[in-house]
């Protein structure tokens, strides 16, 4: 059987505030196949970012795992208080961030920071064959004059590029999950239909599992193939997109769905994608 | 309603043909200003350092050399002759002499002023904000304990102690300049280090040396040449108030300092002896802040146009 792409085993995560100790997360399992796209839905607070920080280990200061396990691809990075998420950053897991503008360094060109990753996870290639994954990975995400993106600095990109470099950074080491925390937000809606399209791609029918967190329960629904809402720190429904839609369970789920404004409007037996009619 | 109409035309006009035309001659005319501003304030700074470098090959008399019978001769603006064209001092030394060969002293302490505070300064607070926690609670400490020392009470001790020297000089600059260096490069390190590009370096697997140096640095680069830019102008005006003091260069080394110290008892008689000096070091320390403005348009990539 294939190993989980992501495994993340009765999670609980505390920050030591002021104020005492405030429990982030409590007790979450989720796991990511390879190959599969599930989402993480909540609203702000509600503990999905804290979750997928928790898995690459780059939580703030005053947070930390107090119990539950973690593997990525069958290697348990976090087990017992022992944080060992270090040695799968960038090679095993792959992240994208929200401001695809602010997360490449606005000093250096596409070409020097796609060329760092590879120095560090491939060593083994030289010059010649770095060129060649880099140009690769870049047709991958669909990009057309490869070496002029290739030759600019992040501020001559639009945000819909840069997130798309950001995806092959994620991407360039050939990791087995992919984790990306609200990476469509800050896009205007076309270049988020196009990202969705192209993580859409990338994900289904290849070997990476993705972690899509994001507040756009719409958005989700349209990519993910599991969805699970989360709340005050808990997964409170976690199952495939379809029969959530269809058939929310939870009253948190419900109250989502019907902040969705143009399915409020159209009425249950009218929800997009292929959620069969309820009941 | 016709005004409007009239009124609105030359605009659209100008609208229609600019866009075309404009862009390309406006991005690239902005970047070779931006070259120019550079080239207008390091050329002439060029010049005066090579000047000064250069005097003993110059057609100058020895700057120590005393003429006792020809004393305070006015410069040639102010009613005097071309034999000396900057006029003589109190003990009839030539005063265009002078100011060369003691622009040497004050070129060199200026920059090494400046690097003697900057890059330690720079080093420390780098650490200090990049690292947080224990290691940027006792740096924060020094430098507080650092700024709360008035410069003087560091500068005399040490001078005295040590003795007069350029080494000592520099000492003492490098002691009171690293503090306000590294209390700035401390905090746009931590700015920077919240930038999310760090945290995807983070995520990608990259060590915290090679973050610290390869993308928190450079990214305090702008930050670094103004403060270090400053630093010259103020290692320069330190060098001259110690000199002014009797602190500094001592005779028979000279330098713009020491030259505006030695007119302060005859400013009657001969004004220029202290003023020459005076409005030297003033130019300089002028183009240098001004340099490193510059510096600063036309080397920040994100200023940059293509």
């Amino acid at each position: 059987m294939q190993q989980p792409a992501l495994d993340i085993k009765d999670l609980r995560i505390e920050a030591r505030t002021a104020g005492g100790v405030r429990p982030l997360v409590h007790g979450v399992s989720l796991r990511v196949d390879p190959g599969e796209i599930v989402g993480i839905v909540g609203e702000s607070g509600s503990g999905k970012t804290t979750l997928m920080r928790s898995v690459i280990g780059l939580l703030d200061r005053n947070v930390r795992v107090t119990a539950g396990t973690v593997a990525v691809h069958g290697r348990t990075v976090i087990a017992d208080g022992v944080d060992e998420t270090r040695t799968v950053r960038g090679t095993e897991v792959g992240v994208v961030f929200q401001d695809a503008t602010r997360s490449l360094n606005p000093l250096l060109k596409i070409r020097t920071q796609l060329r760092e990753v590879l120095d560090r996870h491939r060593p083994d290639l030289d010059d010649a064959q770095m060129r060649t994954v880099m140009t690769e990975i870049l047709e991958r995400m669909l990009i057309r004059d490869v070496d002029r993106v290739l030759d600019s600095y992040p501020h001559q990109l639009s945000g819909g590029m840069c997130q798309r470099v950001a995806i092959a950074i994620a991407l360039i080491a050939d990791p087995a999950l992919l984790l990306a925390d609200e990476c469509t937000t800050a896009l205007d809606v076309t270049t988020q239909a196009e990202v969705v399209a192209l993580l859409n791609e990338l994900v289904h029918g290849s070997n990476v599992g993705l972690a899509f967190v994001t507040h756009d329960l719409a958005l989700a629904a349209d990519l993910c193939d599991r969805i699970a809402v989360m709340r005050d720190g808990r997964i409170v429904e976690l199952r495939p997109t379809a029969e959530l839609l269809a058939d929310p369970r939870d009253e948190y789920t419900r109250d989502l769905l019907a902040a969705v404004p143009a399915w409020a409007d159209l009425g249950d037996g009218n929800r997009p994608t292929s959620a069969p009619a309820a009941g | 309603m016709s005004t409007p109409t009239a009124a609105t035309e030359p605009v659209v006009d100008r609208l229609a043909t600019e866009p075309g035309d404009g862009l390309a001659t406006t991005t690239g005319a902005g970047v070779a200003a931006g070259s120019r501003a550079v080239l207008w304030l390091a050329l002439p700074l060029a010049i005066t350092a090579a000047l000064c470098f250069l005097a003993p090959l110059l057609p100058l008399p020895d700057p120590n050399e005393q003429n006792l019978r020809n004393t305070l001769q006015p410069p040639v603006f102010a009613g005097g002759d071309w034999s000396h064209p900057l006029g003589t001092d109190k003990l009839g030394r030539d005063m265009l002499a002078r100011l060369l060969h003691g622009g040497q002293l004050t070129f060199i302490i200026g920059v090494a002023g400046a690097l003697v505070a900057v890059v330690p300064g720079a080093l420390i607070g780098l650490a200090a904000g990049f690292a947080r926690g224990k290691v940027d609670a006792v740096v924060s400490q020094l430098i507080s304990a650092q700024l709360a020392l008035p410069f003087v009470l560091i500068a005399l001790p040490i001078i005295i102690a040590r003795g007069q020297s350029i080494w000592v000089l520099l000492l003492v600059l490098g002691l009171t300049g690293w503090a306000p260096v590294a209390r700035v490069v401390r905090a746009e390190a931590m700015s920077v280090r919240e930038r999310q590009f760090i945290l995807g370096l983070r995520a990608v697997g990259a060590s915290g040396a090679r973050i610290m140096f390869r993308h928190v640095l450079p990214n305090l680069a702008a930050v670094l040449v103004v403060l270090g830019t400053l630093q010259v102008g103020t290692a320069i005006l330190i060098e001259s108030a110690l000199s002014f003091l009797g602190m500094g260069v001592v005779e028979p080394d000279m330098s713009w300092g020491s030259i505006l110290a030695s007119g302060q008892d005859i400013l009657k008689q001969g004004w220029w002896v202290s003023t020459i000096p005076g409005i030297a070091i003033t130019a300089v320390v002028l183009l240098v802040n001004l340099l490193g403005d510059a510096l600063l348009v036309r080397y920040d990539p994100r200023k940059r146009q293509y």
